[in-house]
């Protein structure tokens, strides 16, 4: 037990010292110090929360934002639970083992380096769904769970019957309803919880990056979803002629890049050292994409099929007007839907 | 006659293991066995209050009965009444009209014993057993249909609940033991098949637990566990003590029914919903991983928050369902009349803060302070299964008759 002691603290300088250019502050090596402090007089391995607000401190010596909730998940994941919350009690009253204590150490040096906690542990969830993460490709954001509820309130409100009006809705019920175009797919967060939530659904899911494409078809197959989605690399800027070999659909989804391209670089860096920016850049206006698919409605989009957007708070208005000088698209907007912090976040059109 | 009793004695532990709901057969079915098997093999006798089996053989349920008999032809028309007194009448009737089958078919058997015993006279024997078991049978449905009458049934007696847990009095021994009876509860809703979904989870460091609340549904889920709120006493030598001395520590159970859509309806537009994105841009612009989520109803100042999962949306969803059995809580405590006050049971806040019942360790009891029921056996009541069942069923048991009781004499004209 003892050496078992020794190797802690030999872990803990040994960090002192790391391969990065990383400069540890002067607070933190006290912080590491007390801990090694606390823990001589007996021969124990630390204890989750005890690790938890160690790294939680170390984490705040070094500017590192959301310290706590880094430090919960990284120890929450390797004590393989998903939150810090969901550890039950008998859990968190055993001290973490030397495999864990290295694998902390290993996860926490990353977030050091500002990685995103979600490529770290590698997965996040969205909705119902556990997912896989791997940087470059986009991190679903919480604001993108609210776009999807959007979609599925506004489809079960379509299903419910209402007589002659949806005589075809009973036809197309039969085969596959509804079809979905995702533009910009990234991890595949959206197409996969519309796909769960619709069982007799098909999605087209189109990202220009091979890394977007490649990990939405790997999260489809381990959630047993790949036999109703279509996953294509395709610029949707670019030439389109090989996606017009797909019927038009009911609706067309998407979290496009959004972002003023002025307001690039001043993103944190968690965003901007480890996600792809073509993910992220709208252009100057941020409505490069957003246009690019409304522009494409008339090929991919069935008469009084919908449009489902999240875009940045000053674009409802943006679109509005852009959409006046394009009448020959008759794209209307229904609905501007706010997010949770009351900004105008979600844009529903409709083809008629 | 003796199989008989068996049977049912058997049916009211098979309920409680089949997959499928099944109502449990209520204790009263005892009322064909004697008064010593009654106390000989059910261990749970409430010494302060009466059992709703032995309603039917004592005031003020007889004088009740035999008035509404007496009255018969001339009850009027019933329109206003609560009890739906006609109804009544014809299910007493109908009792009354089989118990004097069961009189007679006793009679005869009684008659043939005393004959000679012959082939044709066993079949008979046999014939009469069966008549009267099925009357017997036909009784305890009619003595449940009555009393169901009788009981007025609770609004949110058909809900599913949310279980708040809070550690009490005693630092990390309080904390210990309501890690302890968060395990038990969530044992007990396994084995009633409900579902059991955590909604909050604080953990202390030392493996003790704070404050926990989890969704459970299923099967009568409220009406059973609506008797566990109030203060639960532990008594008992720490695991943190050295010196061997005994300590009391308390932790509080509340139980919340939780309300359909139809039963509480609030405006979005009073809700404000906090999270961890508040400032600057949001959406793409930021990457945070704090999905905390807190909801304030603003008009009446009831807060609830949720950090259990790692999605925002569902935090928010958990966080709704706990306002929601928070504000249909007072709604019902509003609700609720006068006269509840003077019960034994209480239910709701008004029961929060009383101790209800007591774990003592080294006696190895637990005792149910309100009806003065005391069980042996705390490992395995702890474990969540049978022991904890009983109790229960004798709580419901007497807060039923007191719902009774208080029901008749509202009603005595």
């Amino acid at each position: 037990m003892r050496s078992l002691l020794v190797s802690f603290s030999r872990i803990l300088f040994s960090f002192l010292n790391p391969h990065g250019s990383l400069k540890l502050s002067p607070a933190s090596k006290v912080h590491q110090l007390t801990l090694v402090k606390q823990r001589s007089s007996s021969t124990e391995l630390p204890m989750p929360t005890d690790l938890v607000n160690y790294w939680q401190g170390v984490f705040e010596a070094q500017g590192v934002p959301e310290a706590r909730a880094s430090s919960e998940y990284i120890v929450s994941y390797v004590l393989e639970a998903k939150t810090f919350q969901s550890l039950r009690a008998d859990h968190l009253s055993k001290p973490v083992t030397v495999q864990q204590l290295f694998r902390v150490q290993e996860l926490s040096a990353q977030r050091l380096n500002r990685m995103p906690i979600q490529y770290i542990i590698g997965e996040w969830d969205f909705l119902d769904l556990t997912l896989m993460m791997r940087p470059p490709v986009f991190i679903p954001r919480p604001e993108t769970e609210l776009l999807v509820a959007l979609v599925i309130e506004e489809f079960q409100r379509k299903m419910k019957p209402r007589g002659a009006e949806h005589r075809d809705l009973a036809a197309a019920e039969a085969s596959q309803y509804p079809m979905i175009l995702e533009v910009g797919c990234g991890s595949g967060a959206i197409s996969l919880s519309l796909l769960k939530k619709f069982p007799k659904s098909h999605i087209v899911a189109v990202d220009k990056e091979e890394a977007a494409v490649s990990l939405t078809r790997d999260n489809a197959i381990r959630l047993r979803l790949q036999d109703r989605i279509t996953i294509l690399q395709h610029d949707i800027l670019a030439n389109h002629s090989f996606l017009l070999h797909h019927n038009p659909v009911d609706i067309i989804v998407s979290n496009p890049p959004y972002i003023f391209k002025d307001d690039i670089a001043s993103l944190a860096p968690e965003i901007l050292s480890y996600e792809d920016p073509t993910a992220l850049d709208g252009g100057e206006d941020g409505m490069q994409i957003i246009t690019g698919i409304l522009s494409n409605t008339p090929h991919f989009l069935k008469l009084y099929g919908d449009v489902f957007l999240e875009v940045d708070p000053r674009h409802p208005e943006m679109v509005a007007e852009w959409l006046r000088i394009h009448p020959d698209l008759h794209l209307c907007v229904i609905a501007t839907h706010k997010d949770f912090c009351g900004k105008p976040r979600f844009l529903h059109l409709q083809k008629g | 006659m003796s199989l008989f009793r068996n049977t049912l004695r058997v049916t009211g532990w098979l309920c409680t293991t089949f997959t499928q709901p099944i109502r449990i057969v209520p204790s009263f079915v005892l009322d064909v066995g004697t008064a010593a098997d009654r106390t000989s093999r059910r261990p749970c006798s409430a010494s302060f209050l009466p059992r709703l089996g032995d309603a039917f053989q004592q005031q003020p349920l007889q004088s009740f009965l035999s008035r509404l008999e007496e009255a018969g032809p001339r009850l009027g028309g019933g329109g206003g009444s609560r009890l739906r007194l006609h109804e009544l009448l014809l299910l007493v009737q109908r009792m009354r009209a089989r118990e004097r089958e069961v009189r007679e078919l006793d009679g005869l058997m009684q008659t043939g014993e005393s004959l000679e015993v012959d082939d044709e006279s066993e079949d008979l024997r046999k014939l009469a057993e069966d008549e009267k078991v099925s009357c017997q049978e036909e009784i305890i449905k009619l003595k449940e249909q009555i009393l169901s009458l009788l009981i007025p049934p609770n609004e949110a007696d058909d809900s599913d609940l949310i279980l708040e847990l809070t550690a009490g009095v005693g630092g990390q021994e309080a904390m210990l033991f309501t890690a302890e009876m968060f395990t038990m509860y969530e044992q007990y809703a396994a084995y009633r098949n409900w579902n059991f979904e955590i909604l909050e989870y604080f953990p202390s460091e030392l493996g003790g637990l704070r404050r926990a609340a989890a969704s459970i549904g299923g099967c009568e889920a409220y009406k059973n566990l609506k008797y566990e709120g109030g203060v639960h006493r532990v008594q008992r030598v720490p695991k943190t003590e050295k010196q061997g001395r005994i300590h009391t520590s308390t932790m509080t159970v509340a139980i919340l029914p939780q309300p359909s859509e139809i039963n509480l309806i609030i405006n979005p537009k009073d809700l404000r919903i906090e999270t961890k994105r508040a400032s600057g841009a949001g959406g793409q612009h930021v990457n945070t991983t704090d999905s905390a989520v807190r909801i304030t109803h603003i008009p009446t100042g009831v807060v609830s928050e949720c950090q259990q999962e790692r999605s925002q949306l569902r935090n928010r969803e958990k966080a709704l369902q706990i306002l929601r059995a928070k504000m249909y809580s007072i709604k019902l405590e509003e609700e609720t009349s006068r006269r509840e006050n003077t019960r034994k049971i209480q239910i709701g806040s008004k029961g929060r803060s009383e101790k209800i019942r007591t774990y003592n360790f080294p006696q190895d009891r637990i005792t149910d302070h309100r009806i003065g029921r005391s069980l042996h056996g705390i490992d395995l009541f702890m474990y969540g299964e049978e022991l904890l069942h009983e109790m229960i069923q004798c709580l419901k048991e007497c807060a039923d008759y007191e719902s009774l009781i208080e029901s008749l004499s509202e009603n005595a004209d």
